[in-house]
């Protein structure tokens, strides 16, 4: 299905895209994804992190042969630009002058050192929106440190909710925040982006990761601004619900490591789940007998089955699905979440979509990741308008590089 | 500082919220991005005043700090979908509302006036997001689920926890906030074409599908390798390739780094220079260890089997001699990105934070209470903590009398008739 583009919600809106690794490319790829034209700036002398992280495919090595970076940047065009070379800033600058919103994620420092701030940048382009999603924000003692989404779920409070009670606090064994703020800066990015289109004002937005990831960690501030109460990890479990927990399944093949969720949050629920173990005692039992129980009974049930079953008597569960198991998922199925999309050098790769639908006008992801300094001779003769001649001299000086 | 702040982007708009805990976020992140935000809750009030933990333990719908947490900003109108009189008002406030955010199971949408079809036709303008477990329709479109059945059957849960033990959740329920939060996102995309056109259309958030986006790198990892990424434990896995810890004990307390605390790839060399600056490198000095770790620079695959557990196991003795603090400064020194594993008294008092003046001061008939500032700071139209959450039906007269235009006596017989 291929949609008109001139009703694609963001067509005409054009972003230069600086930022690295997850956040500032989840944020872009939704615009792009929406109809936009992102322009990836990337270089291949200090090169975007995630092009040299595995997965590989055939397990190569290579800037155009990585999984983790393409799944983040499907609809997106890629200029390479070197902005350490002499003539590297004022080429960006030149990018930046033919687009409406700058996006980037370095420590304060780089945009500063390079005169690309927000300031800088509305010279050249007064309606310009520009979002800087640095770890921790633009100013304060810790702007310039460093971080990763892995480590900021630990900065946020998340890692200290994740984990065994009474043990080590490990966190997600994702880099979480970077797939959890990126929804927060791209509703800022858009709500500005609405704000122009209706005042023709743009504006600067100051993203700091660890202020929005606050916002992920729950009743936790105010239990402890009010309460005194510092929240504590409780595995799979619910501070107010029991049976609340994930249980070993009868084996799939050689596969052991099966697991289903099951939770119980009213009388309803754990009458339906007795019925359908055929324990009627269960629905007056002692919480931890009762656990020690469902899970002795669902060892030796296939997961996948008694899903349905639990689910058909109306108690809320859902097999511990693995990314295989997503991807043979009718109901993600049914939703069209993964994209099939060929890519020169990675051939036909799974893409993930957004998690909505909208009705009138629906994300289309429109091509594959891009290729590093894809689109070049595009960005750089049609969009800033370089002779052959100026071209050609900037790639020999290396600019380009 | 002046407490006349500019208005938030989406100040010209209005949000009719029927929102559970599922989706009470995004209303709220609409409410904190200025739009004014009518939660309409059922007379006696909302089932969410009733999720804990309360202020002073003590079980009050007015107390509930999850209510406080996910509805400030907002104002409360009390409303009886399920009679005739209380679907004629709320038609009408939808007719004065740019968004309607609702998580209404699928096969009782249409009973309480939610329909898809119906509403783009009564209210073609509107913006109608619906937040559901699986979406809403397909084979598990009526399925239940709890935020733990999210991270399950959307894949986080997989991911999270220790090998050979049980797969858990972050205890703060990430799948209500990775669907809310998403939902906004859709709504916003979903708004900006409505301001191109002056036509809404229905966002269809799925919770399951959200929680999808938290993989990392497992959806290309089994599609391009035919490898499940696993639960890791206090540690990493990419593409794959299973990583050494990235939380470790520091003398007071923990903190988190690169897996091997950044021992491989570019800040290898580094890193190993602070060490042995404290005399704690151990053999990574050596020609062969800084051969074999400069070999790591190019590709981000990290070491495995003996190399690991040895990389690790230097990296635990050191940490254990120094405060955190120490810890993430020299750290941060040489590039390297540690980060201190806060506690929720950490966060409180911490001092970027606090100099950033990021916690916000709102005024309760019982306290003034702190909370998390702003998530964005935009330069000209800021987004703002205004109010507490609303007691239950504490706006109905603004919204039925102004907005609605009821007369007083209007008013009275529809809460004397049990509507509002």
């Amino acid at each position: 299905m291929t949609t008109d583009q001139s009703d694609r919600v963001f067509e005409g809106i054009r972003i230069a895209d600086f930022a690295w690794v997850g956040v500032g490319p989840l944020v872009s790829k939704y615009l792009a994804d929406h109809g936009a034209e992102v322009i990836r700036i990337e270089s291949s002398v200090r090169p975007e992190p995630l092009r040299r992280a595995p997965p590989f495919v055939n397990d190569e090595p290579g800037l155009d042969n990585s999984g983790y970076y393409a799944d983040f940047n499907s609809s997106k065009k890629c200029a390479s630009l070197n902005l350490q070379h002499p003539d590297g800033v004022a080429i960006a600058r030149r990018i930046i002058a033919e687009c409406d919103i700058v996006t980037e994620s370095f420590t304060p420092k780089a945009m500063r050192a390079w005169g690309m701030t927000y300031e800088d940048l509305c010279e050249i382009r007064p309606d310009l929106i520009m979002i800087s999603m640095p770890m921790y924000g633009l100013t304060g003692p810790w702007s310039m440190w460093q971080g990763y989404g892995h480590v900021l779920q630990a900065a946020a409070g998340i890692s200290h909710l994740t984990g065994y009670p009474g043990e080590e606090p490990i966190g997600t064994g994702v880099a979480y925040t970077d797939f959890l703020v990126p929804h927060f800066a791209a509703s800022a990015l858009l709500a500005a982006l609405d704000h122009r289109q209706r005042t023709g004002e743009g504006q600067n937005i100051d993203f700091g990761q660890l202020e929005a990831a606050i916002h992920a960690t729950e009743t936790m501030v105010l239990d402890y601004t009010v309460n005194g109460r510092e929240q504590q990890a409780l595995g799979a479990g619910h501070p107010e619900h029991q049976p609340y927990g994930t249980y070993q399944c009868a084996a799939r093949g050689d596969d052991d490591d099966r697991w289903i969720a099951i939770t119980v949050t009213n009388d309803a629920e754990l009458a339906a789940l007795a019925d359908v173990a055929g324990e009627p005692s269960w629905s007056s039992m002692d919480p931890d007998a009762l656990d020690s129980a469902i899970a002795a009974w669902t060892r030796t049930q296939q997961a996948e089955e008694l899903m349905q079953r639990l689910q058909n008597a109306g108690v809320p569960a859902g097999v511990v699905q693995t990314p295989e198991d997503l991807r043979n998922d009718p109901q993600l199925a049914h939703r069209g979440h993964f994209w099939m999309l060929d890519h020169p050098t990675m051939g036909h790769r799974a893409y993930d979509g957004p998690s909505f639908r909208l009705s009138e006008t629906p994300a289309e992801l429109t091509k594959a990741a891009p290729l590093l300094g894809e689109d070049n001779e595009y960005v750089y003769k049609d969009i800033v308008g370089m002779s052959d001649d100026e071209y050609v001299e900037h790639l020999v000086s290396g600019a380009f590089d | 500082m002046t407490t006349q702040t500019a208005a938030g982007p989406l100040a010209p708009f209005r949000v009719i919220d029927l929102s559970n805990e599922l989706g009470q976020l995004a209303g709220r992140m609409l409410g904190d991005l200025g739009a004014e935000v009518i939660k309409v809750e059922p007379p006696g009030g909302d089932e969410s005043r009733f999720i804990g933990p309360f202020r002073g333990d003590v079980v009050d719908p007015e107390q509930s700090l999850h209510w406080w947490t996910f509805n400030n900003n907002k104002l409360s109108a009390t409303l009886d979908l399920t009679s005739a009189r209380g679907q004629e008002l709320f038609t009408r406030l939808l007719d004065g509302a740019d968004f309607l955010v609702e998580t209404c199971p699928p096969d009782a949408a249409a009973a309480l006036g939610l329909g898809i079809e119906a509403l783009r036709a009564s209210h073609p303008a509107l913006v109608h997001t619906s937040i559901t477990p699986f979406g809403r329709d397909g084979p598990y479109a009526n399925w239940k689920a709890t935020d733990l059945v999210g991270t399950a059957m959307g894949g986080l849960s997989s991911l999270c926890g220790a090998p050979g033990r049980p797969p858990i959740r972050p205890t703060a329920s990430q799948a209500y906030t990775q669907a809310s939060a998403q939902a906004v996102v859709g709504s916003l995309v979903a708004h900006y074409q409505r301001t191109k056109t002056g036509t809404g259309q229905h966002v269809d958030q799925s919770m399951q599908e959200a929680v999808t986006f938290t993989h990392d790198n497992a959806s290309p990892t089994w599609d391009i390798r035919a490898i499940n990424n696993s639960r890791p434990g206090n540690g990493r896995e990419i593409g794959g390739y299973k990583s050494g810890q990235y939380v470790y004990e520091a003398a007071d307390g923990y903190v988190a780094a690169l897996s091997y605390g950044g021992l491989f790839g570019l800040t290898a060399r580094q890193t190993i220079e602070w060490l042995d600056h404290h005399g704690m490198a151990g053999d990574l000095t050596s020609d062969e260890w800084l051969a074999k770790l400069d070999a790591t620079q190019g590709i981000l695959i990290p070491p495995a089997g003996e190399d690991g557990d040895y990389l690790n196991q230097v990296l635990v003795d050191f940490c254990k001699q120094f405060t955190r603090a120490q810890l993430v400064a020299e750290a941060q020194q040489i590039r390297n990105g540690w980060g201190i594993v806060h506690t929720p008294g950490d966060l409180l008092e911490n001092e970027h934070l606090a100099a950033r003046d990021y916690w916000v001061e709102l005024e309760h008939e019982e306290a003034h209470v702190t909370y998390p500032g702003p998530w964005a700071r935009l330069s000209k139209t800021p987004i703002s903590v205004r109010h507490r959450a609303p007691r239950i039906g504490e706006h109905n007269d603004y919204v039925y009398g102004n907005l609605l235009g009821c007369s007083d006596d209007e008013i009275a017989e529809l809460a004397a008739q049990g509507v509002i």
